[in-house]
């Protein structure tokens, strides 16, 4: 089946196998094969690139029978695939047929294109997802897109309601950032992406779990995942939460480390150092004694994140999220509790704000944001300066549709 | 047809059959192909779940495509490479091959073809299509293990029983039954299979209420006897001599006399499951078993039957168990099995708590219900301000 250029003959013929069909029957046979539980993807009809996922590249769509519905199409990489069908891929998609909720994204359909034997008898695949209109990153990064509290605070319990449904499902997603935090236009927030999301077990005695940590995009990723904690649950997405939740109000990645070193000096520059006193059992993770940890840090997130979050229910829960601890940090119903949800103004609706921007809004096609990082304290501008200049808008909503 | 269970007279009329395939031909072959994936699968140290999942997508497999276009033993490879990756233990496709290679013959072992590991490449997304990415399947075993925990009785008794309808159910892999019937009514079927074999009788159980006959009311509802006695009377045929020895080569001779298909059940409606308690969600990952080496004393002796059906000699024709694989498990109730070490985003040792339906048969649109949220924890430390009268919850 691979040598499809060179001149065919029929397969060998066995003693025994007279009535199996030869490969050039069978090639036929697969083209022609219509799969019942697997529609072919040119019923789509692709429209932009929007995206670059774990496994492939995302592509906007329009379904050919209906013009109004519009699709997410995430392609299969297989070309460099030694073990067939990748792993991650089917991760992802059996955690998608799991997962059914308002604030995850909803995987329709997968299709395929026809086999035939320009693509050598492989199809290839496309996760097909409802269409969602913007993504956080991208919205943070347009100036003219502008959160008031209450639509923060929306965000925020539709992003934790997310968080709270999957890991009640035992998932953890592992990859949080704002790139992945979707938005209809209609103003519903879904978590995406879940190709490097897995099950998760709480840990027996004596038995502790050995999960991979090299996961979670670096300005994102906790400390125990930084110090080489392999026994990690669902804290490590609600750090990412602590992070993104921040990054409504500064408009940018709030520790944006190049290394993962740099990354826990952020975070210690942040969050006070890392000590067997404010973390117990921090001493007994892998990286702990090989890694040159900053020391005698004090803790300053509130101190560093009013001038630009002022409410104060809000800091509060940001320093809960952001706990070093991950045995003390929120979870996401502890969270969704906070006063932070239950004082005026209340979450409100996004779709009013929503409705004044007709342009989707993703961060792959956006400029890249400033490398703004939280600026240290004595560098955070006054209550009344504005943080982060907004990267140019012109230059971006041109690549848009 | 996102319903992976079929009747009886589907079962005659598939692909194959059309094909030109006898029925009787087609059972050989799916009975041939399970074996092999049971044998290659054990030899490769892959646990049950492993390789009951490959099987039951071999069999879904062979309800679209004819064994005819497909030669089953490649088939079988492919469907056994993307349990591995799915049941999160993983084997490299040459290594897959490598092992058929060792345990058929080279005339078998020639249908994979020049390059056999670019034809599973092709086979994967075939087989991927045709069984429509329903990657998660539950299969009887934990089943097994949640009703033995219900019964009373002997405890060595019951160990026995468990162990023998563990072996049933590996056995049943070879049948078409998990194309027919949901785990739990097979693993109803199979426990009462073993039950009656040990001359055990279920009297009482914990959970019992007056609405109950017999204790597997608990669990699903609307089991006749007629239907238990067809599940059993399928596994129990595999034993019988008049089945072909599987060493034939294919194709078989067309003429061998074989026992027909049972008629179909009085009351062709299926019973409809409760609501499974422990079903597991897409448990993404589960638990690599540490094959039980203990079980090989408890292999089922040759019972005297006292069923109502006729039963042809056992064990002579009875295929080996491989040691690695159909032992039963070592005790009731199932214990903690250790994680595998390393990498690869391994394993978790519990499924996630039951929340969902089966997987296979995810009725349309079902959302699962959120779980509770826990009441109003106690607060940490407010930040000033006195927190505003709470007046409601806000929709969420």
């Amino acid at each position: 089946m691979q040598n499809v250029n060179a001149p065919r003959e029929p397969a060998p013929v066995l003693s025994t196998s007279s009535t199996i069909l030869n490969m050039r029957e069978k090639e036929k046979y697969i083209e022609e094969f219509d799969f019942p539980f697997c529609d072919e993807s040119s019923k789509y009809e692709k429209v932009a690139k929007i995206g670059q996922g774990t496994f492939g590249e995302v592509f906007k769509a329009r379904a050919r029978n209906s013009s109004k519905k519009f699709v997410a199409m995430k392609k299969v990489l297989m070309d460099n695939e030694k073990e067939g069908f990748p792993i991650t891929a089917l991760r992802e998609i059996k955690i998608l047929q799991l997962l059914k909720h308002e604030n995850v994204v909803n995987l329709i359909e997968i299709c395929r294109t026809k086999a035939t034997l320009h693509n050598k008898y492989r199809s290839t695949f496309y996760l097909v997802f409802d269409f969602c209109e913007h993504d956080l990153a991208g919205l943070l990064s347009n100036v003219n897109v502008k959160f008031s509290l209450g639509e923060i605070k929306k965000v925020m319990q539709q992003l934790l309601n997310g968080l709270y449904y999957i890991h009640s499902n035992k998932i953890l997603h592992r990859d949080m950032k704002a790139a992945n935090v979707l938005i209809t236009k209609n103003g519903i927030l879904k978590l995406a992406d879940f190709g490097l999301a897995r099950a998760f077990s709480v840990a027996k005695s004596g038995q502790a779990n050995k999960y991979t940590n090299r996961v979670v995009t670096l300005w994102y990723r906790p400390p125990e995942l930084l110090l080489g904690d392999r026994n990690y649950g669902p804290p490590v997405d609600m750090w990412g939460a602590g992070c993104i939740m921040a990054e409504m109000w500064t408009r940018s990645p709030i520790m944006q480390g190049p290394t993962e070193q740099q990354q826990l000096i952020l975070i210690s520059q942040l969050c006070g150092s890392c000590t067997p006193d404010v973390w117990p059992g921090v001493e007994s993770l892998d990286l702990y004694n090989k890694m040159e940890l900053p020391k005698g840090q004090k803790r300053k997130v509130k101190e560093r994140l009013k001038p630009y979050v002022k409410d104060p229910y809000g800091c509060d829960l940001l320093d809960k999220l952001l706990q070093l601890d991950p045995a003390k940090r929120y979870d996401a119903d502890t969270a969704l509790n906070h006063d932070f949800f239950w004082t005026d103004p209340m979450p409100c609706d996004l779709a009013n704000m929503l409705a004044q921007h007709t342009q989707s809004m993703f961060e792959y096609l956006a400029p890249p944001r400033r490398p703004g990082h939280l600026r240290h304290h004595h560098h955070v501008p006054g209550a009344q300066a504005k943080p982060n200049p907004p990267p140019q808008d012109s230059g971006y909503q041109d690549r848009v549709f | 047809m996102p319903y992976w269970y079929y009747d009886k007279k589907d079962l005659l009329n598939t692909p194959s059959f059309r094909d030109g395939i006898s029925n009787d031909t087609e059972n050989r072959y799916r009975k041939e192909g399970a074996r092999f994936i049971i044998d290659t699968g054990s030899k490769m140290d892959l646990g049950y779940n492993t390789v009951a999942t490959g099987v039951v997508y071999f069999h879904r497999f062979y309800m679209f495509h004819s064994f005819r276009t497909f030669p089953r033993y490649i088939t079988a490879c492919c469907c056994l490479f993307l349990a591995g990756k799915v049941e999160e233990t993983p084997k490299k496709c040459k290594d897959i091959i490598k092992v058929a290679k060792s345990l058929l013959t080279e005339q078998k072992f020639s249908t994979f073809g020049d390059d056999p590991k670019e034809e599973v490449m092709t086979l994967e997304r075939i087989l991927l299509q045709t069984i429509k990415f329903d990657l998660q399947v539950e299969h009887p075993y934990g089943y097994l293990l949640k009703y033995a925990k219900c019964l009373k009785g002997e405890k060595s008794k019951l160990q026995k029983i468990v162990q023998m309808a563990w072996t049933f159910v590996n056995d049943s892999l070879c049948t078409t039954l998990c194309l027919q019937w949901e785990p739990e009514v097979i693993a109803v079927a199979l426990m009462f299979l073993a039950g009656k074999l040990s001359k055990f009788e279920v009297v009482d159980w914990n959970g019992r209420t007056p609405k109950h006959n017999a204790w597997w009311d608990m669990f699903v509802e609307d089991i006749c006897m007629e239907l238990l006695e067809d599940i059993c009377h399928q596994v129990l045929d595999l034993y019988s001599p008049q089945t072909q020895p599987s060493a034939a080569d294919s194709p078989p001779p067309q003429l061998v006399a074989q026992p027909t298909i049972r008629p179909v059940l009085k009351n062709d409606k299926k019973p409809s499951v409760t609501p499974p308690t422990s079903t597991s969600p897409v448990a993404v990952a589960k638990p690599v078993v540490t094959p039980i080496k203990n079980g090989s004393d408890v292999k089922p002796e040759p019972p005297k039957m006292d069923m109502r059906f006729t039963y042809p000699g056992y064990p002579p024709t009875m295929p080996p168990y491989p040691p690695m694989y159909s032992a039963p498990p070592p005790s009731i109730p199932p214990p903690r099995l250790p994680l595998p070490p390393g990498p690869p985003l391994a394993i978790y040792s519990e499924p996630p708590p039951a929340r969902f339906p089966p997987v296979n048969v995810p009725p349309p649109n079902y959302y699962p219900p959120m779980p509770t949220r826990a009441p109003l924890p106690t607060r940490g430390p407010i930040p000033p301000g006195p927190p505003p009268p709470r007046s409601y919850y806000p929709p969420v």
